[in-house]
C-alpha cells in the first residue's frame, strides 16, 4: 500500500509541477470563464423574461449541464495528455527497471499510476467546482442534481484516466500514447452512438446500456442511479485490470 | 544464496544466454566478465526477476524467483547499465521514494537514506535536480538506489562505468566494506576491477560460461601452459615444421614472420622449442616467454570460443 503511494504522490507532483499541466489549466481556466459568464448572463436574461411570463427556469440543465458538458469535452482530450508520460516515459527512461525490480506487484503500480493522474485531474475538477460554487452566492438552487452531476464526471475521468494508462502501457512513446489514448477515449464514447442506428429495439436498447454517453446523462439530470455507477466503476477497473497486464506481461519479453 | 540453473534466453531468435548454471555462496563476490553481448545483463536481469528466462530457474535464497518475484525482489539490490532515476526530482527525495519502494519502515527511512547517501559521497548534491548532474553523479544516486535498505544481495552492473578514479577506488573500498554481510554480483570489462574486488570471477562469452574459477585457480589452471613469441628472419613455415615436432606444443600460429607457440609449459620443452628454431636456420631474431596474466586468460577464453563458432558473433 505505501509503495502504491509513494507512486501516486511522485507521480502527482512530478505531473502537476509540469509545464503541461500549468498550460492546461490555464487554458482550462480561461475557457470556462468565457463560456460560463456567458451562459449566466444569458440564463438572467432568458429567466426574466419568462419570470413576467409566470414560468421559471432551471439553472441546472440550463447552465450548469451544459458547463460540464464543455468540461467532460476538455477532459476527453486532457486527459490522454495527463496519462501518456505515466508508463511510456518510465519505459524510455529506463526508470521502469527500478519499479520493475522493487519488491512491489503490477498492481500496485497500475493503481498507483492510476491515482496519480485522478488526483492530478481533481484539480482540474475542483477548479470547474469553483463556477458553479461562485454562483450559489447569489442563486438558490438544489444541490442534489450538481453533486451527483460531479460525481458523475469523476467517475466518468477515471474511465478516461483508466484507458489512458492503458494506451501508456503499450507504448514507449509518449507521442504515441497521447494519441493512442486519444482514440481509444473516443470510440469508447462512439460505442453508444450505435444506438441511433439500430432498428432492432434490442439491440438498440443494448447500445443504450453500453454508451458511456447515456450513463453520464443519468448523473447529469440528477439521478444517482446504482447501475450507472456499477457500470463506470467497472469500465475504470476493465482498464486498470488491462494495464496491470501489460505490466505484468513486459517481464515476458 | 544464489543458484541458477540451465539458464536460456532467446531474444526473438537470438540467443542471449544459452543453458547457463552456476551458484553463488552466501557473503561471495563474484564478478562477471566478457565482451560486449555477452550476456551478462541479460543473466543479471533475468537473476533480479526484472524479465523470465525462456527456460531455466534462478533460486535465490531458496526462493524461486518467478513464484516469490516480491520476496526475492525485497533481498536483491540492483543497479541496472543506465541508472534508474528521474530526472525531476532530488537526490534526497528520489531515495525516499525508492526507500518507500522498497518498503524500508517509515521509522528508518532518513536513517537509511542517509547512509546510502554517506556510502556513495553525495552529500553535496543530495537537494539538487537529478537531471542536472553529470553521469558520475547520476550512477552514484543509481549506486545509493540499490544500496537503500540494506539488501543482501547486491546486483551491480558495471558499477564503475563513468567514475572517477577516485571514485573508482571509493567503489573498490565500500564493496571490500560490504564483502562478508552482502552477497555480491558484479559484471565489468575492468579486468584490475575483478582482481581487486572478487573472489571468484565468471567469464561469459557468447552466452555460454567458460570459465568459472576463483582467481588463484583460474591462474594455476592456465599456468600449466605458456605462449612463446619468436620473430624469425626467413623461412617461416620451415621453422614451424620443425618446431611442431617437439613434445608438448599444442597450437602454431604464423603472423607475418612471427611464430604463436602455444605449449605446455615445461623447461626441456621451451629448450627444445629454442634449439629446434636455431638448426632449422631461419635466423632467430626474438624469443620472448610471455606470462599468463588474467587480461591475457581472459582475450583466450574468450576468443577461443569465437572462433570454434564460426568466428560470428
Ligand atoms: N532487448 C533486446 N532485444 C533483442 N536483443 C537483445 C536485447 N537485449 C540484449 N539483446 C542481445 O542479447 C545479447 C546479450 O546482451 P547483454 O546486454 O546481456 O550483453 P552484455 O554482456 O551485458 O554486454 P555489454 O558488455 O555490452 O554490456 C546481445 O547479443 C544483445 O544484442
Ligand atoms: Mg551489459
Amino acid at each position: 500500500m505505501r509503495a502504491m503511494f509513494a507512486i501516486a504522490w511522485k507521480d502527482f507532483r512530478s505531473l502537476v509541477s509540469s509545464p503541461i499541466f500549468f498550460v492546461i489549466s490555464g487554458l482550462f481556466c480561461c475557457l470556462l470563464s468565457f463560456t460560463y459568464i456567458r451562459q449566466i448572463f444569458d440564463f438572467a436574461r432568458r429567466s426574466m423574461v419568462l419570470a413576467h411570463q409566470g414560468q421559471g427556469v432551471n439553472i441546472h440543465m440550463s447552465v450548469f449541464a451544459s458547463h460540464l458538458s464543455l468540461v467532460n469535452l476538455i477532459l476527453l482530450l486532457a486527459i490522454p495528455v495527463f496519462t501518456m508520460r505515466a508508463l511510456a516515459e518510465e519505459k524510455k527512461m529506463r526508470t521502469y527497471d527500478l519499479l520493475l525490480t522493487s519488491p512491489i506487484t503490477a498492481t500496485q503500480i497500475s493503481f498507483g499510476k492510476f491515482l496519480a493522474v485522478f488526483m492530478s485531474g481533481m484539480v482540474l475538477l475542483l477548479i470547474a467546482a469553483i463556477y458553479p460554487l461562485g454562483t450559489a452566492l447569489f442563486a438558490d438552487f438544489s444541490w442534489g442534481p450538481l453533486i451527483s452531476s460531479f460525481i458523475g464526471l469523476a467517475l466518468l475521468m477515471g474511465i478516461y484516466i483508466a484507458i489512458g494508462l492503458f494506451a501508456s502501457s503499450v507504448t514507449s512513446s509518449v507521442i504515441l500514447a497521447a494519441f493512442l489514448g486519444m482514440v481509444l477515449i473516443l470510440s469508447f464514447w462512439f460505442i453508444g452512438q450505435g444506438a441511433g442506428f439500430s432498428d432492432d429495439p434490442v439491440l438498440s436498447a443494448f447500445f443504450e446500456h453500453v454508451s458511456v454517453g447515456q450513463q453520464f446523462v443519468s448523473f447529469l439530470q440528477g439521478t444517482l442511479k446504482l447501475t450507472a455507477v456499477v457500470y463506470m466503476l467497472s469500465a475504470i477497473a476493465l482498464f486498470v485490470f488491462l494495464t496491470q497486464r501489460v505490466v505484468e506481461s513486459s517481464r515476458w519479453r | 544464496m544464489i543458484e541458477v540453473k540451465n539458464l536460456t534466453k532467446n531474444y526473438g531468435d537470438r540467443k542471449a544466454i544459452d543453458t547457463l548454471s552456476f551458484k553463488v555462496s552466501k557473503g561471495e563476490v563474484v564478478g562477471f566478465l566478457g565482451p560486449n553481448g555477452a550476456g551478462k545483463s541479460t543473466t543479471m536481469k533475468i537473476i533480479t526477476g526484472y524479465m523470465a528466462p525462456t527456460s531455466g530457474s534462478v533460486e535465490v535464497d531458496g526462493l524461486d524467483v518467478f513464484e516469490d518475484p516480491v520476496e526475492v525482489k525485497r533481498k536483491i539490490g540492483y543497479l541496472p547499465e543506465i541508472p534508474p532515476v528521474y530526472g525531476d526530482m532530488r537526490v534526497i527525495d528520489f531515495l525516499k521514494f525508492c526507500s518507500r519502494l522498497k518498503g524500508v519502515p517509515g521509522k528508518t527511512m532518513n536513517s537509511a537514506v542517509a547512509s546510502a547517501i554517506e556510502k556513495t559521497s553525495l552529500q553535496d548534491v543530495q537537494k539538487r535536480m537529478i537531471q542536472n548532474l553529470s553521469k558520475g553523479y547520476k550512477q552514484r544516486v543509481g549506486l545509493a538506489q540499490a544500496l537503500i535498505g540494506d539488501p543482501e544481495i547486491l546486483i551491480l552492473d558495471e558499477p564503475t562505468v563513468g567514475l572517477d578514479p577516485t571514485q573508482v577506488v571509493e567503489m573498490r573500498k565500500l564493496i571490500s566494506s560490504l564483502r562478508g554481510n552482502h552477497t555480491i554480483i558484479l559484471s565489468t570489462h575492468i579486468l584490475p576491477e575483478v582482481q581487486a574486488n572478487c573472489d571468484r570471477i565468471i567469464i561469459i562469452n557468447n552466452g555460454s560460461i567458460v570459465a568459472s574459477e576463483t582467481l588463484a585457480d583460474l591462474a594455476q589452471s592456465q599456468s600449466g601452459t605458456c605462449r612463446i613469441g619468436v620473430q624469425v628472419a626467413r623461412d617461416v613455415e620451415k621453422a614451424k615444421s620443425k618446431v611442431s615436432l617437439v613434445e608438448g606444443v599444442k597450437h602454431i600460429l604464423i603472423n607475418g614472420m612471427r611464430l604463436d607457440i602455444e605449449m605446455s609449459h615445461s623447461s626441456e620443452g621451451i629448450e627444445a622449442v629454442a634449439t629446434q628454431i636455431v638448426e632449422s636456420g631461419s635466423g632467430l631474431l626474438e624469443f620472448r616467454i610471455e606470462s599468463s596474466n588474467l587480461e591475457e586468460i581472459f582475450i583466450k577464453l574468450t576468443s577461443e570460443k569465437e572462433t570454434s563458432m564460426g568466428g560470428v558473433q
